[in-house]
């Protein structure tokens, strides 16, 4: 269960220690059901701390966008550990980055949040609109209450929870320093329904879908961003010589860009759901990025962000992989 | 000199291979109206010396700086090109190849249509060549050593080779002698010389010879560098015996408590040896070795009071605190020799050789029919009160080879001589046996072999053309099960001993040496050769040679032809003592590499590794090409997420505009 106490007191011991930066959770936000992240430098800024049904936010971001400044002749770079609050997806994030070698095992302080699930911010708001307050929220029994202004609202999992909680295989964080409460039980297995759904439609149908959803892209780069696994020094996807995707915003260069930054993450998405959620125009960008994680899985028996020793999809060749399905 | 492209178009008829399919004219006409072309020309045949002169004075008269040849494929004449542009003082890395042969003449007919795409693959040629950039060759110096690993036959010939032409040789051997199988067999065909006789002189030559460095009871624990720069790391494994002090004398051997008790890998596991032993009495070099998975005093830290060796060694030479030995050296060229497994019987459980006593594999019979072997050149079967001389024997061929059923479709190539040798020396053994070999088809394809299997024929040897189904047990008698596919006749064949001519299959432990020496398996599991006709005896690793049957079942002749090309490929490295390296490799953009280390484990060829560089005050990892192990295959390029890694003369930039070429005209 989770112990707002025990993660306050942690978070306080965490950043205490000389070799730790600074420690990345989650604060309530300023209104609604938002949350944001919440860096916490000293001991006191840990009271603001929680850890709710609300947190959807992947903070595994943060942990490769942190901007390098250039320094100073003879300065040294600031090695201290950054201190890492994670649910069962984002530690998959986690384990991909030190897989990809976007981050030194050393340099990160794991704190483990075993997850019951977390909210879709669209599901709620519609549910309890124009709430201009902050409203928390906790698991209650395989429910989620909502603390309104009007008293506690108790709602069953199923119609707030996110899309890729309900099919949720790991809310336990795979790799740890230190797990905050004890495990929860793992629901089900991932059959990917919901990719199976659109493989079953023509050719012509699945485009009319996706050109319909691409031509509202408007390139805000927003899912590229948010991604835990975007993190290249320089994308290929900004660059002018070569330039891969122009510029100009039509369905041409919006479907070019889409298909890219899926590609780019097959084999390395670990289903987190973050581009999803931040899209402005709501594009099922989970559905893209799922097709390419059940293609793998099923032709590759590979699924990222599991095991922090092994190697990439890109470069775990084996001599008996299929290949079938290469015209 | 002035950088604007001026671009030289020449269009080959190739007799009438394109000229028939594609109007040459019209995609000359057509290619002197593109951008940055200066002429436009078409000819016969560009390849020969006035096709070339042709270029050659373009280049000298009208000024050109690029060419595109729009003939063959690259891999056809790409070379002869980039010499012609050369020799006319141009970087011959300013040439660009339009395919419209293989591409476009040889697998189209409508004239019409073949000429409008000869016209796009050579619009296509000309945007890229105006991006090329001009590339150096480089040269590197080559260690004057070689590495061959495996002292059978082929290790054995190329290594005397290369000593004899004053080249030094490391020759490492995991078993604790050199001779491999050939050691193992009694007589060669079609000649019927003894094995032994025709392989010690050269054993002991190994042994002997100043340029020869000879590791026994070793491995290959690791190599590193490139062509003409391998660095090697071999283990030399403890012996537990002094090799300057022991005399080779045998005492040690017999007084062994586990002397006769610990089947002998030589003999097949038919004869026995004790924990400290020679592997056979020709054994080079001829220094005993003690077994430690079995030696009692190894695995159990006692043997009686002391271990009976220490004693009996009069040299003293007995040494249990011995450890393993980790050797370096750098070589500039490496044989590979490990040669093959017999393949395993028991396998075919129809055959019934795990069942029966009196079904033993052709190797099997090879110890008892030799001098040397575990029954002193006697056929006889079992042991003890059972042992018995059989009459009535017969051999199955293609066990283990060309059957789809193990995975093996090849054709072993040995099994048919050595049966016809097989029979004829057990005929010749057992006064009024009566031999006969069950066979699918005879293949006596080799010098003197259809006249040996004809000889065999005429001494009595009955060749019965049928693929046993099964082996059974009848009275003291099995019972073969086979239909005559000549008579069409279902039979069944009472015997006494049936031998299987087993094939050969690729080492089990042939895994090691690929992920050693970054090697390729063909279909049959065995080392791929660079090109099955014209590179023999090269691999895709430059420096990197094969011989015998490590790269295919064959015979002593043809092991010893490949291990003497082997060693004449690794002489021409060594003699001319520089190497030049491939020019089209990839590069690193260092700023955006983001050090994922993709790249590295993608190569196939460790050409790249990660390092650790200075990016304003931070220490970040990127990857870094090395650019002499590069082989421009292009893969890193295809992996790297950022596009950070490039190939030379293929770069994004260069073939995106290819591409849109090609994608855009109509």
């Amino acid at each position: 269960m989770v112990d707002l106490e025990k993660l306050k007191n942690v978070a306080r011991e965490t950043v205490s220690r000389d070799d730790v930066k600074y420690l990345i959770g989650w604060r309530q936000g300023t209104y609604g059901f938002r949350v944001s992240p919440h860096f916490v430098k000293e001991p006191d800024e840990a009271e603001k701390l929680i850890f709710s049904p609300l947190c959807t936010n992947n903070l595994a971001t943060y942990l490769v966008l942190t901007e390098r400044l250039p320094l100073l002749r003879g300065e040294q770079p600031d090695s201290r550990k950054v201190a890492l609050m994670v649910k069962g997806c984002d530690s998959r994030a986690v384990v991909q980055q030190l897989i990809e070698q976007g981050i030194n095992r050393e340099s990160v302080f794991i704190i483990g949040c075993p997850c019951e699930g977390v909210i879709d911010l669209k599901k709620v708001e519609e549910k309890f609109s124009n709430q201009p307050g902050p409203v928390q929220a906790r698991w209650s029994n395989g429910k989620i209450v909502f603390h309104l202004p009007d008293g506690d609202k108790e709602v069953p999992k199923g119609e707030v929870l996110a899309a890729k909680c309900l099919s949720c295989r790991y809310p336990n964080p795979v790799i740890t320093d230190l797990m905050l409460w004890e495990e929860v039980q793992t629901r089900g297995s991932d059959e990917y329904e919901d990719v199976k759904e659109l493989e079953a439609k023509s050719p012509q149908e699945r485009w009319l879908f996706w050109e319909d959803k691409f031509s509202s892209c408007i390139r805000c780069y927003s899912c590229r961003n948010v991604c835990p696994m975007c993190y290249c020094e320089d994308c290929v996807l900004d660059r002018l010589n070569p330039a891969w995707v122009f510029r100009s915003n039509n369905i041409s260069e919006n479907t070019a860009f889409q298909l890219a930054r899926a590609f780019h993450l097959a084999g390395r998405c670990i289903e987190c759901g973050e581009c999803e959620r931040v899209c402005p125009v709501g594009i099922p960008l989970t559905k893209l990025n799922r097709k390419l994680a059940k293609e793998v899985k099923e032709k590759y028996e590979y699924i990222p962000g599991l095991d922090p020793e092994s190697k990439p999809l890109q470069s775990s060749y084996r001599p008996d992989d299929k290949e079938d399905f290469i015209l | 000199m002035n950088n604007k492209p001026k671009v030289g178009v020449y269009v080959c008829h190739c007799g009438i291979n394109i000229a028939k399919t594609v109007d040459v004219n019209a995609v000359t006409e057509f290619a002197s109206h593109l951008p940055n072309v200066k002429v436009a020309r078409n000819y016969s045949y560009m390849c020969s010396d006035p096709g070339q002169l042709l270029i050659r004075e373009d280049i000298k008269n009208e000024g050109l700086n690029r060419v595109v040849v729009a003939s063959c494929s690259p891999r056809m004449h790409e070379l002869t090109f980039r010499k012609t542009l050369a020799e006319a003082g141009l970087n011959p890395y300013y040439l660009e190849m339009a395919n419209i042969r293989e591409q476009c003449s040889w697998v189209h007919e409508d004239r019409e249509r073949a000429t409008g795409k000869a016209k796009k693959l050579v619009a296509a040629a000309v945007s890229k060549v105006r991006l090329l950039e001009p590339l150096q060759e480089k040269e590197v110096e080559v260690e004057p050593a070689t590495l061959i690993i495996g002292g059978g036959i082929a290790g054995i010939q190329a290594a005397l080779d290369i000593a004899n032409a004053g080249f030094k040789v490391y020759l490492v051997e995991k078993t604790p002698s050199i001779g491999g199988r050939m050691s193992q067999l009694d007589k060669t065909l079609p000649t019927l010389d003894c094995s032994a006789c025709i392989l010690t002189p050269k054993m002991v030559d190994v042994a002997s010879h100043p340029n020869i460095e000879l590791f026994t009871y070793s491995q290959v624990e690791d190599v590193s560098g490139f062509v003409g720069n391998f660095q090697v790391k071999v283990r030399r494994k403890a012996r537990y015996v002094d090799m300057d002090k022991c005399t080779g004398c045998g005492a040690c051997a017999q007084e062994c408590r586990l002397s006769g008790r610990i089947p002998s890998e030589f003999d097949v596991g038919m004869g026995k040896r004790g924990a400290i032993y020679l592997p056979f009495p020709q054994a080079v070099p001829a220094k005993y070795t003690i077994d430690a998975q079995r030696c009692l005093f190894l695995t159990r830290g006692k043997c009686g009071k002391s271990p009976k060796c220490i004693d009996a060694c009069a040299a003293g030479a007995i040494n249990f605190e011995q450890k393993d030995e980790m050797i370096e050296f750098k070589v500039g060229a490496i044989i590979v020799a490990t040669g093959f497994d017999v393949f395993d019987a028991s396998r075919k459980p129809e055959y019934g050789y795990n069942d029966y006593v009196n079904v033993i594999t052709s190797l099997e019979l090879e110890r008892l029919v030799s001098a040397s072997g575990p029954t002193g050149g006697n056929v006889v079967i079992g042991t003890g009160e059972e042992a018995f001389v059989p009459k009535e024997i017969a051999f199955i061929k293609c066990v283990g080879s060309r059957d789809k059923s193990v995975g093996n479709e090849y054709c072993s190539r040995v099994c048919c001589m050595y049966t016809a040798k097989l029979a004829h020396l057990v005929e010749e053994k057992i006064p009024g046996a009566n031999v006969r070999v069950y066979y699918m088809d005879v293949r006596a394809f080799g010098k003197g072999f259809e006249e040996f299997y004809d000889r065999v024929r005429r001494e009595g040897i009955r060749y019965i053309r049928g693929n046993p189904s099964e082996i059974f047990k009848r009275g003291d008698k099995l019972v073969i099960k086979v239909e005559n596919t000549l008579t069409s006749t279902p039979m069944e064949d009472e015997v006494d001993l049936v031998v299987l001519a087993v094939g050969l299959e690729p080492r089990k432990d042939a895994r090691e040496i690929i992920d050693l020496l970054r090697l390729s398996q063909s279909a049959d599991r065995f080392f791929l050769e660079a090109h099955p006709k014209l590179a023999p005896v090269d691999t895709a690793t430059d420096g990197v040679f094969l011989a015998g049957c490590a790269q295919g079942p064959k015979d002593i002749p043809d092991t010893v032809a490949q291990a003497k090309g082997a060693a004449s490929s690794a002489l021409v490295l060594l003699s001319s003592g520089r190497v030049k390296v491939q020019a089209q490799i990839s590069f690193i953009n260092e700023a955006t590499c983001r050090g994922c280390g993709f790249c590295v484990e993608i190569c196939p060829y460790g050409a790249i590794e990660l390092v650790t560089v200075n990016r304003m005050g931070h220490q970040v990892s990127v990857a870094r090409v090395n650019e002499a192990l590069c082989k421009g295959c292009g893969a890193c390029a295809a992996g790297c997420l950022s596009g950070s890694s490039q190939q030379k003369s293929f770069m994004d930039r260069q073939i995106l505009p290819q591409i849109a070429v090609l994608g855009v005209m109509k």
